[in-house]
């Protein structure tokens, strides 16, 4: 951008400094706590791997961890297939169609979550569908695909629209191009894409929330219930793990793709 | 087979997952439990304790997409430039607690302010007394701007730096100073990623759910949990129906700001949905 | 040298995108081993009638054949004809040899005349070689892509089409996004490529120039019709319309009369020509080319003028000379100031005489027979 003086590139330097406090405080605070051997929030008095060990003897968390793990894989898998097989459906389309097809992955993204996750909750109840984890997966591959679609789609139309016909021109039949050419062109997207997909599978809670029950409970449920109950210092120590884990697994995915362009 | 068919699992899921249960809220928001016509649901919401949570929601969410605005635009602006060097690990680091569980965000958000939290433990041992800080209108949109900054940030970023370079060198060829240069031409370039950013931290934030009762010990209540009341805490025979109708207003309130928004952008440069 | 089989051969071909008419009627036909240029403006139906030949389009009407047989439905993988794209269409995902071997690499060892999966890797390196030494690229193997310049992805683009040994190759505009010097090596490279591989080659431009410099054959096309084939110099010296007159080379149109053969009358002037079975005061476009214009004294001049104003151009001097209503362009290799009054005279052979046509209407005529006049 605009070429910057010292004075402006300090007040930048101190801007960041603030904002990365602002961002990671409380969450640096959780990771240390976790480690405190005291139940208190204000005092250190110790520390401590107790709450850590807590974890993995509680069932209950050791089974939403699985539930949430679970739901977000098989909802990442089915909806980047279903996304990417939309995104060069829809591309080869004309645009009318793909507007009104389009405009279907806005309205997950547009409605707010939470009536999402009601109006899931209406469909189900009144179809008599127990809530429970597939209530959950399907939710959340309808709340992934279109993440999925917009990460697919931007490549697909910066793509050189020879490169297909290139592939038929030196010998390919259409299926193979699609494998040969298309589909590497486009794995930046789809990579990104499942990454979102995952990510937001992860993330989510309201949806989850709406469209399952206690007996299957994900993490978020989890912390949600417990929050009520009062503190907990072992979902500190769930949250650090959690944290950890996410930090490393993008650290690997920033090395092969540049997270900004999501 | 035609490659067009290839969309075809596309649509049917999101016909079934996405379209066919908005249209049960709109069937629910407008009968009575027996299924007959009635417009007697919305009723419910001119009810003063019902429509202020309307209000708080609206205002509220208002506060935290200016606090984004204003966090959000300069932090794109610096992480955007040309010549600073450690943008790319910043611009993962600011987008990684978007990946992190938004309810363990709060959580973590809960326990830096709580009476007897992390603050207030500083604020002792530095002689000054303890504050309040749970409970207030404040903690929700701290809590909210903790939650939805990314999302400000991220569009506008990436309308920036998409951005030719060269017309910020036309701009200063043409007799721009730094100033004029961010005015005139940054600023009006990037509106497509300001009003995505608006939106998408506008939209979750009136409608957040959770973060309000956790960042308030459940005192303030908004647009979010009061739907999530009326569906599952109360006993109230056409909860299902005012529920729908509620969330039914939510949507339409929504769209109205989107379609709104929209036309600042019609082309939707911004950057989509997120 | 261009061989007299019909290679390919296109009868009324016609090509609509919705509403409007890309293509109409166009009949061509293309024999062996010809450096063939489509020629013509952007939007001419040029490309689209290159991707029909290429299989990536089908006509709306008409035939395409090749050796005599019906290729309208034939996928572009099945026909011996290969591609070099606008863009060069190069996969990114892939490095310099594995996109010069991709065509190869799908045919299955005995399609490429050895037996086992080693001797085909081992000869699909030899013939990649090969080719990168044709497009004189070689050691650049392991590049990426990303890494090549323009004119360095555009030999790859030539080097991955060739390798698979077409008996066409098409070429859209190939050397559209080099600059001028690049683009002038690279005529004279193609044109020899295509000499020594003894392949016809079919090429989509807009610059008459560049047709000019490489083809045996151009046609000229406009509004989707194709307005004269023919050898470059007859297109040149020999426009058949004043369209065809114009895009080849400058020319000066102007509106005469014919009034018996042998002599038409412009800018009120009566002139001798070559021309004749117009009838009589038939109103006609009349084409001179400026270097056909000669600068004489003032009063032996056929027509006078005034100079306005004076180009140098290199090669020669561009004046343009005001004489009536009119200003003709004369191209002459000596000076005349400006304001001077001077003489101007055009022998009759070189007034060419064009009916008067709207583009859509131009029969297009391919003739031929005395090509090498």
């Amino acid at each position: 951008m605009v070429k910057n003086t010292r004075a402006a590139k300090t007040f930048r330097t101190v801007w960041m400094a603030v904002l990365m406090l602002f961002l990671y405080a409380p969450i640096l605070i959780m990771i240390a706590l976790s480690f405190n051997a005291s139940v208190s929030r204000s005092q250190w008095t110790g520390f401590t791997l107790d709450w850590y060990v807590k974890l993995f003897n509680d069932p209950a968390i050791l089974g939403a961890l699985k539930t949430t793990i679970e739901v977000a894989v098989i909802a990442t898998i089915i909806s980047t297939v279903i996304g990417t097989l939309g995104a060069i459906g829809m591309h080869s389309m004309g645009s009318g169609m793909t507007n009104v097809l389009i405009n279907v992955s806005y309205l997950p993204m547009t409605t707010p979550d939470i009536v999402t996750g009601v109006s899931l909750m209406l469909m189900y109840l009144f179809c008599h569908v127990p809530l429970g984890k597939w209530t959950m997966i399907f939710a959340h591959i309808a709340f992934d695909i279109p993440y999925v679609l917009f990460s697919v789609m931007p490549k697909l139309r910066q793509m050189n629209p020879n490169l297909y016909e290139a592939a038929l021109d030196l010998g390919c039949k259409p299926l193979q191009a699609l494998w040969k050419v298309i589909i590497p062109e486009i794995t930046p997207g789809i990579f990104t894409g499942a990454l979102l997909a995952f990510t937001m599978s992860l993330d989510d809670f309201v949806i989850s929330y709406f469209t399952s029950s206690d007996m299957y409970p994900n993490l978020s449920r989890i912390v949600y219930s417990s929050t009520k109950l009062g503190v907990k210092p072992t979902m500190y120590a769930l949250s650090t793990l959690m944290f950890i884990t996410i930090l490393i697994l993008l650290v690997l995915v920033n090395r092969r793709t540049k997270l900004e362009n999501l | 087979m035609k490659r067009s068919w290839y969309a075809t699992p596309y649509a049917l899921w999101m016909l079934l997952f996405a379209v066919v249960p908005l249209l049960f809220v709109c069937w629910y928001a407008f009968t009575t439990p027996e299924g007959a016509f009635t417009l007697s649901n919305f009723q419910e919401f001119v009810k003063p304790r019902y429509l202020g949570v309307i209000v708080r929601s609206l205002k509220l969410a208002v506060y935290c997409t200016v606090l984004c605005l204003l966090i959000g635009y300069p932090t794109a602006y610096f992480l955007a430039g040309r010549d600073f060097n450690h943008a790319q690990s910043l611009v993962v680091l600011i987008l990684l607690p978007m990946w992190m569980n938004l309810l363990l965000r709060t959580y973590a958000m809960m326990t830096l302010l709580d009476d007897n939290g992390v603050l207030n433990a500083a604020l002792t041992a530095l002689g000054l007394g303890k504050i309040t800080v749970i409970g207030t209108e404040g903690a929700v949109v701290l809590g909210l701007v903790y939650n939805y900054l990314p999302f400000m940030v991220l569009p506008i970023y990436t309308v920036l730096k998409k951005m030719d370079y060269s017309v910020i060198e036309a701009a200063e060829d043409l007799g721009c100073n730094p100033i004029r240069v961010i005015t005139r031409v940054v600023i009006p370039m990037s509106v497509p990623g300001i009003v995505s950013g608006i939106t998408m931290v506008f939209m979750p934030a009136v409608t957040s759910f959770a973060i309000s009762t956790l960042l308030s010990n459940g005192k303030i209540r908004l647009a979010g949990d009061l739907i999530d009341y009326i569906f599952n805490q109360s006993s109230n025979p056409t909860r299902w129906n005012i529920g729908s109708s509620f969330s039914l207003i939510m949507l339409v309130l929504i769209l109205i700001s989107i379609g709104f928004l929209r036309k600042v952008d019609p082309d939707n440069e911004g950057g989509g949905m997120w | 040298m261009v061989q007299d089989t019909r290679l390919i051969e296109l009868k009324g071909v016609c090509k609509n995108f919705g509403d409007t008419q890309v293509l109409r009627d166009v009949d061509l036909y293309i024999r062996k081993c010809e450096f063939i240029t489509l020629l013509g403006p952007s939007g001419c139906g040029k490309t689209t009638l290159l991707r029909i030949i290429g299989g990536f389009e089908m006509p709306s009407s008409g035939e395409v054949l090749f050796e005599g047989k019906d290729m309208t439905g034939i996928p572009p993988y099945k026909r011996r004809i290969n591609t070099v794209f606008q863009k060069y269409a190069l996969f990114g995902h892939l490095n310099v040899f594995d996109n010069i071997a991709f065509g190869l690499n799908l045919k299955t060892p005995e399609q490429m005349g050895v037996k086992t999966k080693k001797e085909k890797k081992e000869e699909i390196a030899r013939r990649v070689h090969r080719m990168l030494k044709l497009v004189k690229m070689e050691g650049y193997e392991k590049r990426s892509i990303d890494a090549l310049s323009g004119g360095q992805q555009q030999r790859i683009a030539i080097a991955r089409a060739l390798v698979n040994e077409p008996e066409v190759l098409l070429l859209d505009e190939p050397l559209g996004a080099l600059d001028l010097k690049l683009r002038k090596e690279m005529q004279l490279e193609l044109k020899a490529m295509q000499q020594q591989l003894g392949i016809t080659f079919i090429y989509v431009t807009h610059d008459q120039e560049e047709a000019l410099t490489m083809s045996d054959t151009i046609a000229v096309i406009n509004g989707g019709r194709i307005q004269q084939i023919d050898n470059p110099k007859r297109i040149y010296d020999e426009p058949v319309n004043a369209f065809v007159a114009d895009f080849i080379g400058e020319s000066n149109i102007v509106d005469g009369v014919m009034l018996e053969d042998d002599l038409v009358k412009f800018s009120g002037v009566e002139f001798q020509c070559v021309d004749e079975g117009f009838d009589t005061n038939e109103p006609v476009d009349v084409v001179i080319r400026p270097e056909d214009i000669m600068i004489v004294g003032e009063d032996v001049g056929m027509l006078t003028g005034t100079v306005q104003s004076v180009i140098f151009k290199g090669v020669h001097y561009e004046m343009m000379v005001e004489s009536g209503e009119r200003t003709w362009k004369v191209h002459s290799t000596t000076m005349q100031p400006v304001g001077t009054s001077v003489g101007m005279t055009i022998v009759p052979y070189n007034i060419h005489i064009m009916r008067k046509a709207t583009t859509a209407d131009a029969v297009p005529v391919q003739d031929k027979t005395n090509k090498e006049a």
